[in-house]
């Protein structure tokens, strides 16, 4: 897997509401700070004044209550514990608070075990894009609305660098928001446990000019902007869209999940690929086990145009 | 010499003449705390060692010796063991078992052949939790979690695990259901709610939530075999399910047990602090009071565990706010027993450098909490590994080092001889310098996003992983240089007497170290509070064997 993801931007404030996290968590650290010294100095203090050597016994006295005492120790902390509501609850309202959606851009994201698809609304041609990494405009609200198969398991959609993360929940669609001043490439991680390649389960945010992102939209080029369209079969489109390439590598002898299909067509006929597809447990190759790979439902000739790209490479 | 509780005992059934057969059927409340210890900290063991096999495979990024499953199963099998089978009996099935009773004057639980079944039901619980280790399916890679619908999807074999944590919670339940009896039936003649030791009100608050917030586990539980097995909707999306329902159940009990771990911990704290400074306890009411109010408001608080989970807004802000009031008392407690220490004479034993440890770890813990309490700072830290650090530094640090605190302080009760007090102390300075080098680096990776449950990271993460692979080495060496020191001195050590640490409450007035087999010579008359001391010496005095105050 290529991880050359670099946490790029966690500093930069790329995105709007980064900073009102932040200083939600910097108000809450000089506040815990103050807190956990008020019970530490005191401590520590006493531990040396009051040591053994230093006291007679008959100097050991009994000091159960002081009001005055009690109710600061109460009152204060309480005081600043609220301002640590408030601060959590505001920076929370700047992160849930939804712009309208005639002003923003929708991405649909879909996350699977164990890659993410980034689907858009149709362009003026009618043309839909849809890509592993995220590619938007600088300056504008982007709304990602968030879903998982039905039979996966649940992901989280996480970007450290603008400070926000929501689950990915089958059945569910989940929503979050943001709106970045800062071009560049950020990483997003999937946070929420779903099984074997959790930890590689990446993908990118290109903020990138509006210009640029305008006229890529607005093409029919079934890469990212900036990138050169290089002649994809169907199946090899097929493979990507459905993200075969999380478990099964096809260039190398490689075993992520499932078993390499480099080569497979020299291994086995058509017919047991096919099966392999739409039936995986039927047969099971050993070393592997049955109910990890979901079956898929695919038409009949999308199935045909995939066991040729896997054993024709076409 | 007078026969203790290691020479006679009575048993369940029968009248067995092998001392194996006497210990396997005991029911004396001092043995079966014993057991547990001698069980739980086996586990303990092992779990030690899952986590340092993570850590050595993390010291680098991409996969060093095992692959990613593997790892998967190995974070859940910490998790289950260290949650499910040490943490949750924990302090109230050990040190509750051996010592609650003594601290109020009973001779033993109210039903002691109950607690016999109990700890054989855990016993059940725990072979049940490891079986499926030896399957072919192998151990469950859900997390300890086991949230729908992975855990319901999963090829690895889970329902051996879901059906031994409803048997450890059954197991639970009735542990909480003897203490309360107990509690409430068998203290001494006197011993109002008021004038208890602070262990026993701890023990106290968290029997209620043993008996309350575990039957939703349970529930839980049934209903996620109910749909494995018989394919009923209920987390499953693919079935019709909701799978954010499930995380709602689990964390209806679970966070409540998160108190249910720190409450008992704190009573030993109360414990500690006043002995060790010789002077009675400061706002002794407010305490248990405390007590009672975190295990209380402990159930309303659940859902910020699920401020990502696409829960609705409204809940959160509601779910955060009651959060920060189970701070407050917390916090009371932290300045009370501060408090406690001023104009006292602080004597630096090794439970009191314990006690005072734990003051910084958990203060440490306590406050990341409150960090994540705050929404919209925790969806950037949720599910990072600034949770996993506070998680730690609280559970840990605060009541598995309190843990110790209590081990090191009964420790002349239970074996009647004393331990060597510098190499103890060494134990400790290891295991505490260890313990923050091994998790503070990681609020710092989590703070810049490195998730939790990852096999492989970014490199720029190296480092954090690193300083704590080292932490883990010098901990790991603390930890079994304390219990070297506990073996040594409990085949070596010096007789302690009946009362080493110059303590007030009932347990350490004993007619002779070990305890005998029922405990006190007579019941005391409780007139007095639990930590009267006057310049430094203990003001209530017994004969012990009429149990009659000479003071």
């Amino acid at each position: 897997m290529d991880v050359n993801n670099t946490l790029q931007g966690f500093n930069t404030m790329a995105a709007t509401f980064a900073k009102d996290v932040d200083q939600a968590f910097w108000i809450n650290f000089w506040i815990s700070v103050i807190l956990g010294l008020s019970v530490i100095i005191p401590m520590f203090y006493f531990a040396w004044k009051y040591r053994e050597k230093n006291v007679k016994d008959e100097d050991i006295e009994n000091v159960t209550h002081n009001t005055a005492l009690e109710i600061a120790w109460t009152l204060i902390p309480t005081a600043m514990l609220m301002v640590l509501f408030y601060y959590g609850y505001t920076s929370m309202q700047v992160l849930r608070t939804m712009p309208a959606e005639s002003e923003s851009i929708v991405v649909h994201v879909e996350g699977k075990k164990w890659s993410w698809k980034h689907t858009y609304e149709a362009n003026k041609n009618g043309f839909v894009h849809k890509s592993k990494e995220l590619y938007v405009p600088k300056d504008t609200n982007i709304i990602l609305k968030m879903t998982a198969p039905l039979n996966d398991v649940i992901h989280a959609y996480f970007v450290p660098a603008f400070r926000m993360k929501e689950d990915v929940v089958p059945g569910r669609v989940t929503k979050q928001w943001f709106h970045s001043e800062k071009l560049g490439t950020y990483d997003v991680e999937c946070a929420e446990y779903c099984g074997t390649r959790h930890s590689d389960m990446y993908t990118k945010i290109n903020v990138i000019p509006k210009a640029e992102y305008e006229a890529w939209f607005e093409g029919n080029s079934k890469v990212g902007p900036g990138e050169k369209e290089v002649e994809k079969s169907k199946g090899q489109e097929l493979y990507d869209d459905n993200g075969c390439a999380g478990c099964h590598s096809i260039d190398t002898d490689a075993t992520l999940v499932g078993p390499s299909l480099k080569g497979i067509g020299a291994k086995h006929d058509a017919t047991y690929l096919k099966d392999a597809i739409v039936t995986p447990d039927k047969d099971v190759p050993e070393g592997f086990t049955a109910g990890v790979m979901p079956p898929f439902a695919l038409p009949d000739a999308d199935v045909d145009a995939l066991v040729d790209y896997m054993t024709t490479g076409k | 010499m007078s026969k203790s509780y290691f020479d006679e005992t009575h048993t369940a059934i029968g009248h067995p003449k092998s001392t194996f057969m006497q210990w396997m059927l005991t029911v004396d409340h001092k043995r079966i705390g014993l057991m547990y210890a001698a069980v739980m900290f086996t586990f303990f063991f092992v779990a030690v060692a899952t986590a340092f096999l993570m850590r050595l495979e993390l010291f680098a990024p991409g996969a060093q010796f095992i692959d990613g499953d593997t790892f998967n199963q190995a974070f859940t099998l910490h998790g289950v063991i260290m949650i499910f089978l040490f943490i949750v009996p924990g302090v109230p099935a050990v040190l509750g078992n051996i010592v609650m009773p003594l601290m109020i004057g009973a001779k033993d639980v109210s039903f002691p052949r109950l607690n016999w079944f109990t700890f054989w039901l855990y016993i059940l619980g725990c072979i049940v939790a490891l079986a499926s280790l030896f399957t072919d399916a192998g151990f469950a890679d859900t997390g300890w979690t086991f949230y729908a619908p992975y855990s319901l999807t999963t090829s690895t074999n889970v329902i051996f695990t879901l059906v031994a944590a409803f048997i450890l919670g059954m197991a639970s339940i009735l542990t909480g259901l003897n203490f309360l009896v107990t509690i409430h039936r068998l203290r001494a003649p006197g011993m109002t709610f008021f004038k208890m030791p602070l262990f026993v009100w701890g023990i106290y608050a968290t029997a209620w939530i043993q008996l309350l917030a575990t039957p939703v586990v349970g529930i839980t539980l049934i209903l996620a075999i109910l749909e494995k097995y018989f394919g009923i909707g209920i987390f499953d999306p693919a079935k019709g399910g909701d799978p954010v329902l499930f995380e709602h159940l689990f964390w209806i009990y679970s966070h409540p047990a998160v108190y249910l771990m720190i409450l008992p911990a704190f009573g030993i704290m109360s414990e500690i602090i006043p002995t060790f400074s010789r002077r009675e306890i400061f706002g002794y009411r407010t305490i248990a009071l405390s007590s009672a109010s975190i295990a209380g408001i402990g159930y309303l608080v659940w859902g910020h565990h699920l401020y990502t989970s696409g829960m609705a807004d409204t809940a959160k802000v509601i779910f955060s706010f009651l959060t920060f009031f189970v701070a407050i008392p917390t916090g009371i407690k932290f300045y009370d027993w501060v408090a406690t220490m001023y104009k006292g004479k602080i004597i630096l034993s090794t439970p009191m450098l314990w006690a005072l440890g734990t003051i910084i770890t958990f203060t440490i813990g306590g406050l990341t909490g409150v960090t994540i309490a705050m929404i919209g700072v925790d969806i950037h830290l949720q599910d990072t590994y600034y949770t996993v650090a506070h998680f730690h530094y609280a559970m840990l640090g605060g009541v598995v080092f309190l843990f110790f605190a209590g081990l090191h302080y009964w420790f002349p009760l239970v074996s009647g001889k004393m331990y060597n007090e510098t190499h103890a102390k060494i134990a400790f300075y290891l295991q505490f310098v260890g313990f923050n080098l091994l998790w503070f680096p990681m609020f710092i990776a989590g703070y810049y996003g490195m998730p939790r449950r990852y096999f492989d990271y970014l490199p720029e993460f190296q480092i954090y992983h690193q300083v704590s692979f080292f932490g883990a080495v010098i901990f790991i060496t603390g930890l079994i240089y304390m219990f070297v020191v506990f073996f040594k001195g409990w085949r070596n050590g010096k007789p302690s007497g009946t009362n080493p640490w110059n303590a007030t409450t009932l347990e350490w007035h004993m007619p002779s170290s070990p305890p005998p087999l029922e405990n006190h010579s007579k019941v005391p008359y409780v007139d007095f509070n639990p930590y009267e001391y006057h310049h430094g010496e203990p003001v209530v005095k017994f004969d012990y064997e009429t149990m009659k105050r000479i003071d």
